[in-house]
């Protein structure tokens, strides 16, 4: 067994005693710690896992795939590869670099991009956030479990556009070029004519704020 | 302390905004400085956060069947790997004998696959609710929360509500169904909501709704009406 896979066998381990502590407390364990042991059952090639974490990551993971590619079919294969590679790379998932959550998120961001870059054309401009809450219930959803779940979703997708909406507009239009537009810092600098350090420090105290305001 | 420059290449690496070089010479730095890389993590939690901000869609169920195949594929093929030998006699032979066995269990395994996909099609309530989300009908901004996931199939539901207000002395929130199929609301129940403004309900509309459209709440009389009477309070279109 790989040193990362024994890690993370290890780190199963004490998200399991912890989670299953919560439980005969009564305490909900939280759901970055659910992911953690998700993944670590997925690491060690468990197939139902692996479904769980699917059900769980898949809804936001398509929606960002479809916003940022503007086509469904491209955005249903991207989905396919993210999610091989979930499979593929959960034995060496570092928990210390990020949650799984996040972790799942900027690998398909990244494949995302890679597909992009791949055909060649321009990543769509993404709209103003402004409009995006409009369809954000439309969703399927299943029974009482599964609907408050999504509905969990959604209002945390709201309350993190709301913080998104609330930072200043030149902090949040340069974040959001970095994002979906996969532009470096030097181009959205040339782009909205302003010095590189201007932007840098843009993009820190929006991102600290976003931070700061989700982790309240 | 981390210095404001070093702070601000943290962000940018979290979001991809440096290029090749420059990533390559941060991710140097950080490799030496746990602190650092505790902040490029936070930046990075806030940056996947914005993933979260487009409108949010579920992707087809033939999707999760896919990927399924995939990695039953891929496993089979890593345990076949993984019990071949080394020995160069045998090594050909065994390499087919492995293949043979290898189609066979993938015959057997895309037979089982199929039934599973079928008996997941049959099984899973996803591919058969819908949820509404109801809102203000003159587009006021309020703080209710209000989801309904409905199976038609079933002819029921469940009504979430957070943060609804009181429907006040002798008033009652009622529930209607929207059916194209009829000219008035359906009665879909009284809501209690509770004195935190929360309510977890499963419901029933009076009578048959197969096409429905909308579903909407009004404040009515003590106990409910037959028919709508009270002002729209929340609406949501299916």
């Amino acid at each position: 067994m790989s040193h990362a896979l024994l890690a993370v066998s290890g780190i199963a381990a004490c998200q399991r005693s912890r989670i299953e502590l919560c439980a005969a407390l009564g305490m909900p364990a939280s759901q970055e710690e659910v992911d953690r042991e998700t993944l670590a059952q997925v690491a060690s090639r468990d197939q139902r896992a692996f479904s769980q974490l699917y059900d769980r990551l898949s809804g936001p993971l398509y929606s960002l795939a479809v916003r940022m590619l503007g086509d469904a079919t491209e955005a249903q294969d991207a989905l396919q590869d993210v999610f091989l590679q979930i499979w593929r790379r959960a034995p060496s998932y570092d928990a210390d670099q990020s949650s799984v959550f996040s972790w799942a998120m900027l690998m398909t961001r990244s494949r995302v991009i890679d597909r992009l870059r791949a055909r060649g054309r321009r990543l769509r401009v993404v709209s103003s956030m402004d409009d995006v809450n409009e369809n954000a219930g439309s969703v399927d959803a299943s029974v009482a479990e599964i609907a408050a779940d999504t509905a969990d979703r959604n209002e945390e997708a709201l309350r993190v556009r709301s913080n998104l909406n609330k930072l200043p507009a030149d902090q949040r239009q340069a974040i959001e070029l970095a994002f979906f537009n996969d532009l470096t810092h030097h181009e959205i600098a040339a782009r909205l004519n302003q010095p590189l350090g201007t932007i840098k420090a843009r993009i820190r105290r929006g991102l600290l704020k976003l931070r700061e305001r989700i982790a309240v | 302390m981390i210095p404001d420059d070093l702070q601000d290449d943290a962000a940018l690496f979290a979001l991809g905004a440096l290029n090749a070089e420059e990533s390559a010479a941060f991710e140097k730095t950080m490799s030496g400085n746990a602190e650092l890389r505790g902040i490029v993590r936070e930046m990075r939690e806030a940056a996947a956060d914005i993933g979260r901000t487009v409108p949010s869609q579920q992707p087809p169920l033939e999707v999760k069947q896919r990927v399924l195949r995939e990695i039953a594929l891929e496993k089979q093929a890593g345990t076949s790997r993984g019990s071949a030998t080394t020995s160069s006699n045998w090594l050909p032979w065994a390499i087919a004998a492995l293949f043979l066995v290898f189609c066979g269990i993938l015959a057997v395994d895309r037979a089982r696959l199929q039934r599973e996909l079928a008996d997941l099609r049959e099984a899973d309530p996803l591919a058969r609710t819908t949820l509404v989300t109801l809102a203000s009908p003159n587009g006021e901004q309020t703080d209710a929360k209000v989801t309904v996931a409905w199976q038609p199939d079933r002819q029921s539901g469940v009504i979430t509500i957070n943060h609804m207000p009181p429907a006040g002395e002798g008033r009652d929130y009622q529930l209607w169904a929207v059916d194209a199929n009829h000219k008035d609301p359906i009665n879909a129940g009284v809501i209690h909501v509770d004195a935190d403004g929360v309510a977890h309900v499963r419901f029933r509309p009076d009578q048959e709704a197969m096409q429905v459209k909308a579903f909407a709440i009004s404040l009515e009389r003590e106990g409910g009406v037959p028919k709508r009477e009270g002002p729209i309070v929340m609406i949501g279109n299916v």
